[in-house]
């Protein structure tokens, strides 16, 4: 499913000493190929074009076209052919060149990869990096946050990297991890997330929230492009806010929810996956059941409308949470 | 009409005759206790045989050095028998008990041995043929002179992971072996109502540029030959190749399915004339084999069974407690 384009936005010279979160990721796939044999990656013109973003650029000269891999139009196949290759013991790290375009390989990743260590012991090291999120222009295709679908299936394990460090470190740590592992990376962060490079090596532990904020009157919950967005709503709206970064969507740090919600006694989840999907109903699932008595204020949710991505830019603006809509949504819970 | 025994191949010995010949009577015998076995309520579930075919299987699974690897399908038990793949464990799954390949999570066919280099069959058809691929693919990288093979039929064929698989590795020239199920039916679906054109070796050949016979699948030794030269082709670094089969799935598609959209006459003329383990008996008898050593291959396969089912029996039904382990090969909570 190729087709060209939105990988063209320019990136400008990086500030001294700081990387991209674009940057941070090429730097985990050539530190994982330095470090380890058996990785490989496999992916539609990620050789020598260096992949529909870039994400691969200049790999192919460090490691040759044997381990990074060009593939046929194929996702199925290629996906496939990783699990086949995870099974002989290999570290396959698939590139999809948009997450929507996850529909095509669901079968092999939901029936074969997620199942046969449950059904057989054998477990299937492999990773499946995408490029999902909004704010592109990229339309129904090519803008989805489809990591809903994966959430809550059992055998898999899908992250969400939102910020640099992790876009390094959950990437470094998916691939040393035995199970399948989704990485729903935020095309929209690429070039525009900005921070000190990570220490080489730096592991982001899998299945742990981290707090990027503390806060005492209201705990918002979020993941990938939500993380800046909450950080920046909390600064506009000067409330004492946290902010749990989940990291890891699933399986979900059921505990960093927990606790925080215990401290703060508000909840309002942030995603830009449509509302009646993505990591909203298990957040919100788990404090009902949980965490209901710690409340003072109904739990609230703030995320896109129930539709795909629409593609002109009024409405793709007024789809995506925005920092100035979440201080209201955050003003609300508050007010409450 | 008189069976027709099995062409009098060259090259394979009196032993490798001999084990096939173990091989098909172990799928014949095992699926007719378990056919038995379905009726009398003991088996839940479902229940595939590939009757009519079990020389394709015997044959790939022997043709396999014990490095390689293989997927099988639900009509290949001999194939698992093969790689050492044992009666009791088989049935262990068909039962459901807490020590067999699948520990009670999945039943029938539904399994695999890794330990053996036999992937569980998942019930997609078609996903396969892309894990094969990607099998031969890292023995390709490290160097390794090993080989992975799977079996695609006609319902494959209509699934476009199988088309995805056939041309990845072709294009990665990796050394992967094809075994085309012709066995004219998908569940009730005849092979004409599958495509247009079912010569699936003609497709693979001229769609893939995949090296590619047809062959009598009720031949045990034409078809090992066959597919044992596939196997070496793929071993020596000549790239993808594949076989296919011509068989008639003799059952019908499970248990429940008295296969009764198959034509009359065709089934029992495949009984008297083309079945492979009378074929099979009938070319060791030309061979000069004693009939008493044949009945007594059939006898010690018999026993095989027998104790299979027995030790089987003995194992220990699933813990609900255990449900949730292995969910993940690492848990994060």
């Amino acid at each position: 499913m190729t087709e060209g384009g939105l990988g063209a936005a320019g990136a400008g010279p990086a500030a001294l000493g700081q990387i991209t979160y674009l940057e941070a990721i090429r730097m985990a796939l050539a530190d994982a190929l330095r470090d380890d044999e058996r990785v490989f990656l496999l992916g539609e013109d990620i050789g020598v074009f260096g992949g529909a973003f870039g994400a691969t650029k200049g790999l192919i000269d460090e490691f040759g076209p044997e381990r990074v891999l060009d593939t046929p139009l194929s996702e199925e196949g290629f996906v496939g052919a990783a699990i086949g290759a995870a099974w002989m013991g290999e570290r396959p790290i698939v590139e999809l060149q948009f997450a929507d375009f996850v529909t095509c390989p669901f079968d092999v990743i939901v029936t074969v990869a997620a199942k046969t260590h449950w059904r057989s012991g054998l477990a299937l090291p492999l990773v499946i990096r995408m490029p999902s999120g909004g704010g592109v222009r990229g339309g129904p295709f090519h803008a989805g946050s489809p990591e809903g679908w994966f959430v809550g299936q059992p055998g898999l394990k899908v992250v969400c990297p939102g910020t640099v460090g992790d876009a390094y470190g959950l990437l470094r740590a998916a691939v040393d991890d035995p199970d399948p592992v989704l990485v729903f990376e935020h095309k929209g962060l690429y070039r525009r997330l900005r921070a000190p490079s990570p220490a080489p090596g730096h592991r982001t532990p899998l299945g742990r929230a981290h707090l990027a904020r503390a806060g005492a009157d209201a705990t918002i919950v979020t993941y990938g492009s939500g993380v800046q967005i909450a950080l920046d709503a909390v600064d506009v709206s000067g409330a004492d806010v946290e902010v749990l970064d989940l990291r890891t969507v699933w399986p979900l740090d059921e505990a960093a929810v927990l606790e925080s919600v215990e401290k703060t006694s508000r909840l309002l989840v942030l995603q830009e996956a449509a509302r009646s999907t993505g990591v909203a109903g298990l957040v919100l699932s788990l404090v009902a059941r949980r965490g209901f008595e710690l409340l003072d204020a109904p739990p609230a949710l703030h995320a896109p409308p129930d539709t795909p991505v629409p593609f002109a830019p009024e409405l793709e603006d007024a789809y995506l949470p925005s920092v100035d809509s979440t201080v209201n949504e955050l003003e609300r819970l508050l007010a409450y | 009409m008189p069976t027709e025994p099995c062409a009098d191949v060259a090259g394979i010995d009196r032993d490798t005759r001999l084990a096939l010949l173990r091989l098909v009577l172990l799928q014949r015998l095992f699926e007719e206790r378990v056919l038995v076995l379905y009726r009398q309520g003991r088996i839940f579930g479902s229940v595939y045989t590939g009757r009519g075919q079990e020389a394709v299987a015997a044959a790939a699974g022997l043709a396999l050095d014990p490095d390689d690897v293989v997927c099988p399908l639900n009509r290949e038990l001999a194939c698992h028998f093969a790689r050492g793949v044992t009666v009791a464990d088989v049935f262990r799954n068909f039962l459901g008990r807490a020590d067999g390949p699948t520990r009670g999570r999945d039943g029938n066919m539904h399994f695999g041995v890794p330990a053996k280099g036999v992937f569980p069959l998942v019930s997609m058809l078609g996903d396969l043929v892309p894990v094969t691929v990607g099998a031969a693919l890292a023995f390709k990288r490290r160097g390794e002179r090993r080989v992975a093979l799977t079996f695609a039929g006609e319902g494959a064929f209509s699934v476009g992971d199988t088309h995805e698989g056939l041309n990845l590795a072709g294009v990665l020239q990796v050394p992967a072996v094809f075994v085309l199920q012709s066995n004219r039916y998908s569940y009730s679906t005849p092979a004409e109502r599958q495509m247009v054109n079912t010569n699936l070796a003609q497709r693979v050949r001229g769609g893939w540029s995949i090296p590619a016979d047809r062959v009598d699948g009720t031949d045990a030794l034409a078809f090992y030959a066959a597919v044992h030269d596939a196997v070496e082709r793929a071993r020596s670094g000549l790239g993808p190749q594949a076989v296919e089969a011509l068989t008639l799935r003799m059952d019908g598609h499970a248990a429940h399915d008295d296969a009764r959209y198959v034509p009359g006459g065709l089934r029992e003329e495949y009984a008297e004339r083309w079945d492979p383990v009378s074929r099979l008996e009938e070319r060791l008898l030309l061979d000069g084999v004693a009939p008493e050593h044949l009945a007594r291959v059939r006898d010690q396969a018999a026993a095989e069974i027998a104790s299979g089912l027995a030790d089987a029996e003995t194992s220990p039904a699933p813990d609900p407690a255990d449900l949730e382990d292995g969910v993940w090969a690492a848990p994060l909570r």
